[in-house]
């Protein structure tokens, strides 16, 4: 029994999660294939706008013409007006200011292509977008967090390596295909994501359950730890199952027992004034919950503005509105986020990543030749009420990501879009295994790392071909 | 014809049935160093005599098998491709890297280079055109026998008669292995009870076992036990449901809207034969038979590899064969001979006219006839409309001939008693057994007595071997480094710990009085379920993640679900009016049939105090369920 509490004081948490983790394997024979290159980065958010963010209403303005009845909607690209930004050259559009302002943080990505998966469901792109590999697949693909939880382990023992907020498990029919990226696939659950559904109730996720006080807990545990010494099994000495079973609670409780991590998880804890600038709503304030994780040493976190059909960025009609009520959402949060990370000094080592599914468009449905069927419920040739003002496509031509941090140069606009629809990429193309790559690169993770399941090497970017943008990098 | 076109290139690294065509070698060299090679005059080679000892001694060690550094492997025809132009040897990297003369890209890069005339056997070789004998391998992929085999029983030693035991004893022997004493009533009754029900037993059902004096009452219980169908059901449901994917719930948009549930629970009940069980579900009768084949669609364009016909060949394949088609799927395996004709062929059983083969998921234009895998068992005709070739697969898969089908089932039983298999990974049935005399014959005797899971069941739990002290699994053993020694200590599956929190509910009050609960293999899976290892059942599993991870002891201790459970045991106890005394005692008895240890009661009491409030008779249920004694199987 001693042995076990020595071996728990000296040694390191990763070395632990490997234990407890065993199996899969790095694939044999082809590791490393890569070198590791050298991390810029030791933590990531990733800020998901599920359900499709148009880019011309947001970071690709186009040509704007303003509601009014009569008007084609072949004329109209952006449904917003262009604004400037703290870069020259720069513009993104209105209601995104705060955003606009600290685009001389970081990199503005126009380029990025996603795959036409030939009908359009938000889920499985969503799968595509977080796993790197299209569904159906012939084993369950670990999402990103996972890849990554498994690749670098915990920062801080006490918090747990890939978080998730936001997102709950309710899309109605696209439910099962949310929950079949949300996990650790064949890595195993150890590297599942712990999941978060709501930012205000984070604190919960850490503290002993409804109706129990800390002195309980702390109790109920200690009583559990006394009766698995004195079991009579525990005189068998020490065995695998056992000692690997007594060792997850030692990982739990040092999880659940961390008083600073603790109150990471609990936003209440922040002070007012800063609080109110993240306070726009619960992505908003999953903005805030992800800054006090990084700051207690979180290794991925995920913060979504959540996905559920027809809502949110999911626009099939009315999308002006609802957008200029979306970016209100995201504007303030997401600048605080990036000015509070930078004032800790955290940006530098935290690779902030916003990105979509896909974008949208007013016309096009796909991309051109697509299969994809039109799904606006607001069709018409010509503007006639608010209704019909908005990106009520989903289009996979092109769509935007914002990258700060972590290494990415600062006040950069690379890719560029045509101006006229198709919206097509012009320049630069940016596909979901070069984005990818280009994260994990940041991390210190090599593209072509991979594991091994059914005898064969399963690869964080598709066939381990994703190459990382290194313009991207200062 | 020999070999294969060229321009069908294999890639190695196609990680999931989706890739794009072959990786460029890492290494390249000018053609200058080409120029400065001898020539020696071109001579007819002999593939046999002067190329494979060849590449068998200076290539295999680095690129056959599954070894293929720089991802160039010379298994096959096809993998050499390449790296080798037929008729072209100067523009074939193969040749410029054994010719060149810079030390750190000559190949091999280790030993010696190769002589001036073995570079010229290559180079003429390669210059006429590739030569190779059809279907040979460098990678020795070894294919295990179809046909059932007759074992002869070995005589019975050291009294026991069981025919497990009697395979053992000369394998113990042979590997210096001393068995050991088998474990108390305790242990395998609970052993027994999870096993083939999937429940604890109460302590009263432990006391009158413990009682009985009956030498045989090992083998009653185990007959009673297998004799309860709906508890059997209950608990093999589960096992069931992961291999055949099938969900409670919806899965997803466009998916068959048809379950398998009613079919399994009846079948199961019924304790319906193997292989009529087999023959139902490949050649079904209903929607609801068909839920297996029929596979799961998604929306929009899949990868060719995942169409639901393909779908259904792999699947078919991992359940019923231990095969693994996935690779082959997409293009030739590189894990094993399997190329990707014999795949569409299979999934061409399932689709309604002959499939377009696709490579990498691009069309090749060439219609691929129905075939069954192993066409030495018969055929399929490809011509026959889709209901009679799937009698047809049915029939294949199921005649006496095709002893793998029932390899491949007895090796599943056998894992799930043992904790792993006679041969290992369970799908993967080419792999050598530890004990193919044992495998064989009890695949053989399950045929020959009707395809009855029970018979073999009931062998197998009322074996020596059975109740054998448990062994800790090694992580990431080796087979051949394994050896059996008794069963591995088992992690309860989802169900089984979930159940037996329930049980525990149930046993506050008097036995006559106590209400069935819903076993947790029949509601629909929810968060603690799939956190503690219950699969989605999107995809096929034949086996569960038996780690115990951080994410699970998190769920365990704060989470929602759990919690409310054990408030709810614990309140019942709570309110059964017994003394601080009887509630330890009792609680005891039920979760560990056992009395507690002086130090255990004392522990209990601390955390009960004088007049055990609910909450805190909750809290002793929680450290009881989570000890490992409770969630272990020993």
């Amino acid at each position: 029994m001693n042995n076990r509490r020595e071996f728990l004081k000296t040694a390191s948490s990763a070395t632990l999660a490997a234990l407890a983790a065993g199996v899969p394997q790095q694939a044999i024979g082809s590791a490393p294939r890569s070198k590791w290159p050298e991390a810029k980065a030791d933590s990531i958010i990733i800020l998901w706008m599920g359900g499709g963010m148009a880019a011309p209403d947001t970071f690709d303005p186009k040509r704007y013409v303003p509601f009014e009845v009569g008007v084609p909607l072949e004329k109209v690209i952006s449904t917003f007006p262009a604004i400037d930004t703290s870069v020259d050259g720069i513009k993104i559009t209105e209601g995104l200011e705060n955003i606009a302002k600290v685009m001389d943080r970081g990199t503005l990505i126009r380029s990025h292509k996603v795959a036409d998966l030939g009908h359009i469901l938000h889920s499985r792109h969503q799968y595509h977008w977080h796993t790197g590999y299209e569904p159906p697949l012939t084993v369950a693909a670990p999402h990103l967090g996972s890849w990554i939880a498994k690749s670098l382990g915990p920062r801080n023992p006490a918090v747990p390596p890939f978080i998730d907020v936001g997102q709950v498990m309710n899309a109605g029919g696209e439910t099962e295909a949310l929950k079949a990226f949300h996990t650790a696939g064949f890595l195993g659950s150890e590297h599942g994501p712990f999941m978060i559904p709501n930012p205000d109730l984070a604190a919960k996720a850490v503290q002993p359950p409804a109706g129990m006080d800390v002195t309980r807990f702390s109790n109920r545990y200690k009583a559990f730890a006394k009766l698995a010494e004195t079991s009579p099994i525990a005189r068998h000495g020490s065995s695998f199952q056992r000692d690997s079973l007594l060792r997850s609670m030692d990982n739990a409780y040092r999880i659940l027992g961390d008083k600073k991590a603790a109150q990471a998880f609990d936003i209440s804890l922040e002070d007012k004034d800063s609080f109110e600038k993240y306070d726009t709503g619960q992505f908003g304030r999953g903005c805030l919950l992800a800054r006090r994780l990084v700051e207690a040493g979180a290794r991925f976190t995920e913060v979504t503005t959540g996905y559920y059909p027809f809502k949110k960025w999911d626009t099939h009609e009315n999308g002006h509105t609802t957008l200029r009520q979306m970016k209100k959402e995201i504007d303030r949060p997401i600048a605080q986020l990036i000015l509070d990370l930078e004032t800790r000094g955290l940006l530098d080592r935290t690779l902030v990543v916003l990105a979509s599914e896909f974008s949208r468009d007013m016309i096009i449905e796909g991309v051109p030749g697509s299969s994809a069927r039109d799904q606006s419920r607001a069709k018409t040739d010509v503007l006639k009420e608010m209704k019909h003002y908005g990106q009520h496509r989903h289009f996979t031509g092109s769509g935007s990501v914002l990258m700060f941090g972590g290494g990415i140069k600062k006040g950069f606009l690379y890719g560029e879009t045509a101006d006229e629809r198709p919206l097509l990429v012009t320049k630069n193309p940016v596909t979901i295994p070069d984005l990818h790559a280009t994260m994990f690169h940041a991390l210190g993770i090599p593209a072509d790392h991979n594991y091994e399941i059914e005898k064969r090497p399963f690869y964080l970017t598709k066939d381990g071909k994703g190459k990382p943008i290194l313009d991207l990098f200062a | 014809m020999l070999g294969r076109r060229e321009g069908e290139s294999q890639k190695r690294i196609c990680p999931d049935n989706q890739c794009q065509g072959p990786h460029p070698l890492a290494v390249r060299v000018s053609l200058a160093i080409i120029l400065a090679i001898a020539v020696f005059p071109a001579q007819a080679v002999d593939f046999k005599k002067d190329i494979q000892p060849l590449l068998k001694n200076k290539c295999s060690r680095c690129h056959s098998g599954h070894e293929a550094k720089g991802e160039f492997s010379i298994n096959t025809r096809n993998t050499m491709l390449k790296a080798a132009k037929p008729g072209n040897s100067a523009g074939s990297l193969l040749f410029q890297l054994i010719a060149s003369k810079d030390p750190d890209e000559r190949m091999p890069s280790k030993g010696e280079p190769l002589t001036p005339k073995q570079i010229a056997l290559i180079k003429t070789w390669i210059d006429e055109g590739l030569a190779w004998p059809r279907g040979y391998s460098f990678a020795e992929w070894r294919k295990a026998p179809l046909a059932p085999r007759v074992v002869k029983l070995p005589s019975v030693k050291n009294g026991l008669k069981n025919p497990v035991d009697r395979f053992l004893q000369s394998y113990f022997d042979k590997k210096g292995v001393k068995q050991k004493k088998p474990v108390d009533d305790r242990t395998f009754l609970r052993r027994a009870y999870l096993d083939l029900i999937g429940l604890p037993p109460t302590p009263e059902q432990y006391r009158s076992f413990a009682e009985d004096k009956d030498l045989a009452k090992y083998e009653k219980v185990v007959d009673t036990l297998l004799a309860n169908d709906e508890h059997y059901m209950q608990h093999w449901i589960s096992f069931w449901n992961d291999a055949f994917r099938n969900s409670y719930t919806r899965q997803y948009h466009g998916g068959n809207k048809y379950r398998l549930t009613n079919w399994l629970k009846a079948s199961l009940k019924a304790n319906k034969p193997y292989d009529q069980f087999a023959h139902e579900l490949l050649s079904p009768n209903s929607g609801e038979q068909a839920a297996f084949i029929d596979g799961i669609k998604w929306r929009g364009t899949v990868n060719s590899s995942q169409v639901v016909e393909m779908q259904a060949a792999q699947n078919v394949a991992q359940v019923f064969l231990g095969l693994n088609l996935k690779c082959a799927s997409c293009h030739d395996s590189f894990i094993n001979d399997w190329t990707l004709d014999q795949s569409y062929a299979f999934a061409s059983v399932f689709a309604n006219a002959p499939m377009e083969k696709h490579r990498c998921d691009k069309p090749t234009g060439n219609k691929v006839a129905a075939a069954f895998v192993y066409p030495e068992l018969g055929k399929v005709d490809p011509k026959a409309s889709r209901k009679m070739r799937l009698n047809q697969l049915a029939d294949l898969m199921t005649k006496k001939e095709n002893g793998r089908f029932s390899r491949v089932i007895i090796n599943r039983i056998w894992a799930s008693f043992f904790g792993r298999g006679l041969v290992e990974p369970v799908d993967e049935m080419d792999n050598h057994p530890w004990n193919s005399d044992l495998l064989d014959w009890l695949a053989r005797d399950f045929a020959a007595n009707g395809h009855d899971l029970k018979h073999t069941m009931g062998i197998l739990t009322t074996s020596q071997a059975y109740r054998l002290p448990t062994v800790e699994p090694v992580p990431n053993q080796k087979a051949e480094d394994f050896t059996f020694k008794g069963p591995l200590t088992k992690r309860l599956r989802a169900e089984q710990l979930l159940d037996g929190l329930a049980q525990l509910g149930e046993a506050a009050a008097p036995p006559a009085k106590r209400p069935a609960f819903q076993r947790h293999g029949l509601r629909n899976l929810d968060r603690l379920m799939r956190i503690l290892g219950r699969p989605k059942r999107d995809q096929v599993a034949t086996s569960r993640d038996n780690r115990p991870t951080t994410l699970q002891a998190l769920e365990l201790s704060n989470g929602d679900i759990m919690h409310k459970v054990v408030q709810n045991v614990g309140a019942k106890w709570a309110s059964s009016k017994r003394t601080s005394d009887q509630l330890i005692e009792d609680l005891f008895q039920n979760a560990f049939l056992r009395k507690p240890t002086q130090d255990e009661k004392m522990a209990a009491a601390g955390l009960l105090g004088e007049k055990p409030s609910a909450a805190n008779v909750a809290d002793l249920v929680w450290v009881l369920v989570l000890q490992p004694e409770f969630q272990l199987l020993y």
